[in-house]
């Protein structure tokens, strides 16, 4: 086993190195650099650069350079200094920037990873249970529904709905007079308040996801030869339904959750722009649209590294949760 | 049987509880906006005497801050600011919405203080920073006097070293990433000699502008070009490498959180309204990081200014800019009474206008000289030559024009509010021309098609579309960066390809369309012309510079010195020649007479179509902000907003 994990690491590098090489090489694709979509922005405020100003904006941040200098020396200062670089958007090194909105993006992604599970495992193992019952047909549709409606419109409809009924929409994570406050008693209740619809918006659609998969993969095991052993032995059906099915139901739940790890890491995106949280998907995406390249490198980057790590702790889980997997891990 | 009436019930379970959330529960009354806690702290105590705020008025008796008198310039030499509508009190936060630091403008633009700025009606400037000024007879030298005892936001006093410092130091060595502006450049008429100007100190509080040439002009272009001709000379001494060296430089910059010098210097000398760290003239200055969620600026209490009673402005306390994604959130946001002086554009009138008492907020339209608000633009130098030589015909433009219907347009593109003319100057606005814009405004499609007959476009393709002479296929290719014009684009497509004109809309990002531009990759795009005076700013209507689509590459033919581009001909050759007359022009007559030419060549080639009158600009207001004007011009030359002077803008408490 532990052979099998330090095998894997080492893999992960060669990897990693690839995915990074992959990662500066798309960044350039799209036509445009950081400077002509500065100059872009600034044109539309009415101030125009000319070509001198931009190419000398160029050689100040080192766009002139071939792409696979660039790339060295992005790499070089990873490595030897942990210095991923500077972000033009920002004036700030990109670490600064991500650093910035780490701990709200945790806050969102984790509370609404743990609104996701506590809802859809229970439903899901419902539904299984109370197959073709009144409320499995509630909960599927439901599901379907959430599985069907694009997140940004939900969001979009329950600002709406905020708007109307309270009169506050519930934008950001903050009413105005909080954001910059010192924290209280008071900007906690402020930020719990508005996490309600993220949390919802961004939940509901994984939610529904995941009670699909949690119905299916019950049905599958509820009728297996060792949940009628177990019945038959007298086990109590709570006993039985936790100790055999939902046990085994669990299997591809954890081995999608490393996967999670990179989404809790930049939190949504799109639903994030909607209810404008200060999360880092938007960072991202900005990031990419103003070809931000270090920034958004780094993303990329460290979101590659995370599904290496996240799938390396799903086959860790996997072998712990699942001994048929660890048995095979031995005879390896 | 059972389970399908199971299915049922739980179908309709399922939308009962969908229903719950629906519209129809819409007669809750919106709560009341909550007050922040920071208003009501700074409520004003009814105090008519105070002469400045409270919060400053406390810092003085605290002994943290020195007496009014003592903050204020000079008695005499104080700018009294008139008010709109009334005397205002102190108090307040004007909240508004703002994308970030990539729109720097948005904070820098109404909240900026020029030497000279443009007057209410925008013909002429009017002493700001500066006291006054006095030009000898053939304009070629200027002597501007300063405010004595006037002082940076850090209490340093401002004087005529501040702008030899700026010139010497700073703009002459090009050390924020600008080139000298065109403003101080003076053109001999006969030869074409641009010569620097010379600035010189007079004594503490005066300075001269020497120019070779007449420049009549030069304060009005510095006042486009270069407002802000000066530097808190203090602060720039402690960075500029001229004084500490490259290697303290670049340790300052490290500090600061930059990466290279050149974009520190860039950010502190050219954009430095958004740093805390720079003293300034401006009646707010900024507290925090603008990356934040939210920028503050808070009052600065060394402001010149005073109403007419002597009390000192800025009336709002603090500037309060909430960082938003995306463009709905501003709506939103106004609508919940989040922000109280937002800016929106004529799109949002109808929604805006529908919540305009339960937002308890008005809206305060104000006109921009633009052309127009729906129009075309074709690219005259365009690379497909078959297209070029039609663009270049007068005769394809007019087809264009007559075909499309205004009047649809006017009524779905802009809710009725721009009016169904062809793209000209407004009533107004110098330049206007009597019956412009009636020129091809009729829709006509029988004779748009006989035109395109005549023009040798009679041949059809399988799908019925003209092509061109020789058989090639002829598309009209619209590039646009954003889809906000879809409405608009849907329409033209249609008209022109009523007309047999195969018509293709392209959508690309900022950043492409701008790389494309300057490629010349644009056959055709919907920017609108907006120009005050031609005389100011006049890169929109001169081929001067690779910038506004009509002119495609003539821009980069003038601006490359004729190494590149294509060179200008006939009507665009001319307007290059009445522009280089305008330059070097003795009388304020003379520039005029050449000006109104320019535009009249644009009037004749109709090189920017036009299918709708321009739109207002709507600033939209909380009820409890006063002394806004309702009757200014809403454009870049005269900063935006700033032209309503918001020093003097105030909330009734």
């Amino acid at each position: 086993m532990f052979q099998y994990i330090i095998r894997r690491i080492l893999l992960a590098i060669p990897v990693v190195v690839l995915i990074s090489f992959i990662v500066f090489y798309i960044i350039q694709l799209p036509p445009g650099d950081y400077v002509s979509s500065y100059a872009a922005k600034m044109s539309a405020s009415g101030d125009i650069m000319s070509q001198a100003e931009m190419d000398q904006m160029r050689a100040n941040l080192g766009l002139d350079r071939p792409i696979y200098e660039q790339y060295f020396m992005w790499m070089k200062k990873i490595i030897l200094h942990g210095d991923f670089g500077f972000s033009f958007n920002y004036n700030k090194p990109v670490m600064a920037v991500i650093q910035q909105y780490m701990g709200l993006t945790l806050v969102v992604s984790l509370v609404t990873m743990a609104f996701h599970y506590i809802v859809a495992i229970p439903i899901g193992i419902y539904t299984a249970v109370k197959q073709y019952s009144v409320g499995d047909y509630f909960f599927s549709g439901l599901s379907f529904i959430g599985m069907a409606t694009p997140n940004f419109l939900l969001a979009i409809i329950l600002m709406f709905l905020s708007y109307k009924w309270f009169g506050n929409p519930l934008l950001g994570l903050f009413s105005p007079e909080y954001v910059n406050a010192p924290w209280s008693m008071d900007k906690v209740k402020d930020l719990m308040q508005h996490m309600v619809i993220p949390v919802i918006v961004i939940g509901l659609s994984g939610t529904a996801d995941l009670v699909r998969i949690m119905r299916g993969q019950m049905l599958d095991e509820l009728n297996k030869p060792n949940v009628v052993t177990a019945r038959a032995k007298g086990l109590s059906e709570m006993q039985i339904l936790f100790k055999y099915p939902t046990r085994a139901a669990l299997n591809p739940i954890v081995s999608t959750f490393g996967w999670s790890l990179s989404s809790i890491f930049t939190g949504a995106t799109i639903t994030a722009i909607v209810l404008n949280l200060p999360i880092q998907g938007p960072v991202m995406h900005n990031a990419l649209l103003g070809q931000d390249m270090y920034l958004a490198g780094t993303f990329l980057l460290i979101m590659a590294l995370l599904t290496v790590l996240g799938t390396l702790i799903s086959d860790i889980l996997l072998a712990w949760l699942d001994p048929k997997i660890r048995t095979e891990f031995r005879g390896s | 049987m059972k389970r399908g009436s199971k299915l049922l019930i739980g179908l309709i379970l399922m939308t009962t509880a969908l229903g719950g959330c629906s519209f129809s529960s819409s007669n809750n009354v919106a709560e009341k906006v909550k007050e922040s806690p920071d208003v009501k702290e700074t409520i004003v105590k009814e105090n008519n005497n105070t002469k400045e705020s409270p919060n400053l008025a406390k810092l003085v008796s605290e002994g943290k801050l020195p007496k009014l008198e003592e903050r204020l310039p000079a008695a005499k030499d104080i700018m009294v600011e008139n008010v709109v509508d009334e005397i205002g009190e102190y108090g307040g936060d004007w909240k508004m919405p703002w994308n970030g630091v990539a729109d720097k403008w948005g904070i820098g633009q109404p909240t900026e203080e020029a030497l000279f700025r443009f007057n209410q009606e925008g013909n002429k400037v009017e002493p700001n920073v500066a006291k006054g000024y006095e030009v000898n007879a053939d304009s070629t030298v200027f002597t501007i006097h300063l405010r004595e005892g006037m002082k940076w936001s850090d209490g340093v006093p401002f004087t005529a070293d501040d702008v030899l410092f700026y010139w010497e130091h700073m703009l002459t060595k090009e050390t924020f990433g600008k080139k000298i502006y065109d403003a101080y450049y003076s053109v001999d008429p006969a030869t074409g000699d641009r010569a620097l100007a010379e600035v010189k100190k007079v004594d503490d509080y005066t300075f001269t502008v020497t120019h070779k040439y007449p420049s009549v002009l030069f304060l009005e272009r510095v006042a486009i070009d270069n407002k802000w001709f000066f530097a808190p000379a203090h602060f720039h001494k402690t960075i500029l490498p001229e004084f500490v060296g490259d290697a303290k430089t670049l340790e300052i910059t490290k500090e600061w959180g930059y990466e290279d010098p050149k974009t520190f210097l860039m950010e502190t000398g050219y954009t430095d309204w958004l740093h805390y760290q720079i003293p300034t003239l401006r009646a707010w200055v900024p507290t925090n990081d603008p990356n934040g969620d939210q920028f503050v600026m808070e009052r600065n209490p060394y402001y010149w200014k005073t109403d007419k009673e002597g009390k000192q402005l800025p009336y709002i306390d603090r500037i309060v800019a909430t960082k938003i994604q995306d463009p709905s959130q501003k709506v939103l946001g106004t609508l919940s009474g989040d922000y109280n002086l937002t800016i929106f554009d004529s799109k949002d009138f109808t929604v805006l206008k529908e919540n305009e008492k339960k937002g308890d907020f008005r809206i305060i339209p104000w006109t921009q000289p633009s052309w127009s608000s729906a129009g075309i633009q074709l690219n005259q130098t365009t690379e497909d030559p078959n297209l070029r030589k039609l663009f270049q015909d007068i005769k394809f433009r007019e087809a264009l024009s007559i075909g499309v219907d205004r009047n649809e347009v006017s009524e779905i593109v802009t809710n009725g509010l721009g009016e169904p003319i062809q793209a000209s100057v407004p009533k107004g606005v110098m330049g206007y021309q009597e019956g412009w814009d009636k020129q091809w405004a009729e829709y006509d499609p029988e004779r748009a098609n006989k035109i395109l007959d005549e023009l040798g476009l009679t041949k059809r393709d399988k799908n019925n579309f003209r092509t061109n002479a020789d058989g090639s296929e002829l598309t009209l290719t619209i590039v646009e960066s954003s889809t906000d014009n879809a409405p608009f684009l849907e329409l033209l497509k249609k008209y022109y390809e009523e007309m047999g004109l195969r018509t293709n809309v392209k959508i690309v990002d900022g950043t492409t369309q701008f790389d494309m531009k300057y490629a010349n990759q644009i056959p055709m795009h919907t920017e609108n012309i907006s120009v005050a005076n031609v005389a100011f700013r006049p890169d929109t209507l001169v081929p001067l510079r690779v910038m506004t689509p009509w002119l495609g590459h003539y821009g980069l033919y003038t601006q490359s010195g004729g190494k590149e581009g294509v060179k200008p001909e006939g009507d665009v050759a001319k307007i290059l020649e009445y522009w280089d007359k305008v330059k070097s022009s003795k009388t304020l007559e003379d520039i005029n007479n050449y000006s109104n030419e320019i535009v009249k060549l644009h009037q004749k080639n109709q090189w920017v179509i036009g299918y709708a009158g321009p739109t207002p600009v709507l600033i939209v207001a909380n009820n409890k902000i006063h002394n806004i004007p309702t009757d200014a011009i809403w454009c870049d030359e005269y900063r935006s907003l700033g032209q309503g002077h918001p020093a003097q803008f105030f909330i009734k408490q």
